[in-house]
């Protein structure tokens, strides 16, 4: 076995798993969990829109919550307003948070580092207190609420997300089908150009990269993926709200991609995972279990830098470079594939 | 390949940093197909003279002309689309990537190849020409080592492949071998002068030994403005460059 080959297998036990969660949870008599898993999925994506811009551009941005916001209420304001359909809302939340994302980036990928990050949490900010004084339009805090279409109609059967198997996989679905575009586009031309201007934007430049125009691209995506997470995000709690353009949402998605591992593509998934079920074992019992997060996330930072998902692919290596090192003892020691 | 002509004019250009004079009206012709190097003690203005040619840095007057249009002030990677590469004093690559993704990443870069979803392996012309690049500079056996982990004389020979992924006209090469050992500075030597042949280059150099041997044509610098111009033989028994050497005891 091999480093990918134990790479393949993971993968595969990984979305056997989920795709057994509606019946193997219940089964369990935790039925309680399936929508916490559901909702470790939709937040994954906020996560990975965090670890798209972290993790393969070097930009730490803190205001991917303003683009999640607009992702649920241009679901539930085109639903309200004009009766579309299910993957026409979809659609126009995306669109609502790229359009967002493409006025923001338009400044915001001007700069770096922790000036990038400020520009970042004002935008989400301004347009935070915009949606909660806005009332008549977004309901302020208490949200507006909707009632979703079915997401597909064959021949008077329809599917409904009220069934909570069907929203389940719904949900898988859609999820999976943006990892597997981040996928792509990570390991194409333009996800190389990226990695480039993470590792140096100077060179990246003097290699003919139009680094700006790079840059928006990626935060473009970025937005976009975190459009879909609020479009599902509002799918899922039939309404939208304006508290989850709050920084503290973005917050926590740097929390997740940094705990998974940023700069590894499902990276997200676990941080999501691992803490929000943390949260779920443990807020109830403690009220502080906040503390215990931050501390976590101290922790993975000085020991584990690379996360979770690192942390694993490390161990990978470990496992099985050696023999492999042994079949080939002209590859020096640093030979690895791109990590994901 | 046409006869001689001219590899990059500047004119008047100036660059001052609050109250230093960096680089100071300088006008000059470089001959094309000549091997044009600039020397001159630590501080002359060298280095801020090539990132104003390659507009890394605004100039505050004067013109760069190159292939008959004026580039002053234009955005970096336009000026290497425009057929100018350069290699940095402090060598920079993609240190967290292979050598092979580096390289590649060089000639998608090149051929505006900027694609999202189609995996870069994919390829082949650019796998190919990536091939050639690295095997032209010698570090065939290190194509998956990450660029971190490289030697710096590897590392300059991989910001080298970078240089010419992008088929240059004109090469900037800012102390090349600085840092090297003899052997390593021989092989890079050589494959400057070879490099030269069929492009235009202008080097920076610290190592007189290798100036002397190598250039066609030097262009002295000090204090941000021209000492001297003029051949080894002739640079090397004039007497204002002698005194700008001996006046700057730090200098190696
Ligand atoms: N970005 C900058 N800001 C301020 N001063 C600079 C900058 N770059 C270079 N200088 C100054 O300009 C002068 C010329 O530097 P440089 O071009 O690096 O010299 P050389 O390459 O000939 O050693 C030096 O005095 C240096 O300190
Ligand atoms: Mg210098």
């Amino acid at each position: 076995m091999t480093v990918s080959h134990a790479r393949v297998l993971g993968l595969t036990v990984l979305v056997l798993a989920l795709i057994a969660v509606p019946y193997a949870l219940p089964a369990l008599g935790a039925n309680f969990w399936v929508n916490i898993i559901a909702e470790i999925l939709i937040w994954s994506l906020l996560a990975a829109s965090v670890n798209l811009l972290l993790g393969y551009l070097g930009l730490l941005s803190f205001g991917q919550s303003l683009y999640f916001g607009f992702g649920m209420y241009g679901v539930a304001l085109s639903i309200n307003a004009w009766d579309v359909g299910f993957w026409s809302a979809l659609a126009i939340g995306m669109a609502a948070a790229s359009v967002m994302a493409l006025i923001a980036g338009v400044l915001a990928v001007r700069l770096t580092w922790h000036y990038f990050a400020i520009i970042t949490v004002v935008f989400s900010l301004i347009f935070y207190f915009a949606a909660m004084s806005m009332k008549w339009l977004t309901g302020g805090d208490d949200g507006v609420s909707f009632t979703p279409p079915p997401v597909m109609n064959l021949g008077g059967y329809k599917l409904l997300l009220t069934d909570p198997t069907a929203q389940y996989y719904v949900i898988l679905g859609i999820v999976a089908g943006c990892f597997a575009l981040m996928a792509l586009i990570v390991n194409s031309p333009l996800g190389l150009s990226f990695k480039a201007i993470r590792e140096n934007d100077r060179r990246a430049a003097l290699i003919g990269i139009n680094v700006y125009r790079t840059r928006l691209i990626a935060f473009v995506l970025a937005g976009a993926l975190a459009g879909v997470s609020g479009a599902l995000f509002a799918f899922f709690g039939r309404y939208a709200s304006a508290s989850y353009m709050f920084y503290h949402v973005s917050g926590e998605a740097v929390v997740w991609a940094i705990v998974g591992g940023a700069s590894s593509l499902l990276g997200p998934l676990f941080g999501a995972g691992a803490l929000i079920i943390f949260r779920e074992l443990v807020s109830n019992a403690w009220e502080h279990y906040l503390i215990a997060v931050g501390v976590i996330t101290i922790l993975v930072v000085m020991f584990a830098p690379r996360g979770i998902a690192g942390s694993w692919n490390d161990l990978l290596h470990k496992a099985f470079m050696r023999r492999s090192q042994g079949a080939d003892p002209n590859k020096p020691a640093a030979v690895i594939e791109e990590p994901r | 390949m046409t006869a001689s002509g001219t590899a990059l004019s500047l004119s008047g250009l100036t660059k001052r940093f609050g109250g230093l004079v960096a680089v100071d009206d300088v006008t000059i012709d470089l001959e094309s197909r000549k091997l044009n190097a600039i020397i001159g003690p630590n501080g002359a203005g060298k280095t801020t003279l090539f990132n104003l040619i390659t507009g890394e840095i605004a100039a505050d007057s004067g013109r760069v002309t190159f292939q008959g249009r004026d580039i002053v002030n234009r955005k970096p990677h336009e000026i290497v689309r425009s057929g100018i590469s350069r290699t940095l004093q402090i060598k920079s690559v993609f240190g967290g990537l292979t050598v092979g993704d580096n390289v590649r990443a060089a000639v998608l870069a090149h051929e505006r190849i900027m694609t999202p979803f189609r995996p870069v392996s994919s390829y082949r012309a650019v796998a190919a020409r990536s091939n050639d690049l690295i095997e032209e500079v010698g570090l065939s056996d290190h194509r998956g080592a990450l660029a971190s982990s490289l030697s710096y004389g590897d590392v300059a020979l991989l910001e080298m492949a970078l240089a010419l992924a992008a088929q240059p006209k004109l090469l900037l090469l800012d102390e090349p071998v600085c840092g090297m050992g003899p052997q390593e500075t021989e092989r890079t030597v050589a494959m400057i002068t070879g490099i030269s042949r069929h492009t235009d280059v202008i080097l920076i150099e610290h190592d007189m030994e290798v100036v002397f041997d190598i250039a066609d044509f030097i262009m002295v610098m000090a204090q941000g403005g021209i000492l001297a111009t003029g051949t080894a033989a002739e640079i090397a028994s004039d007497a204002k460059v002698q005194e700008a050497y001996l006046g700057s005891p730090e200098d190696d």
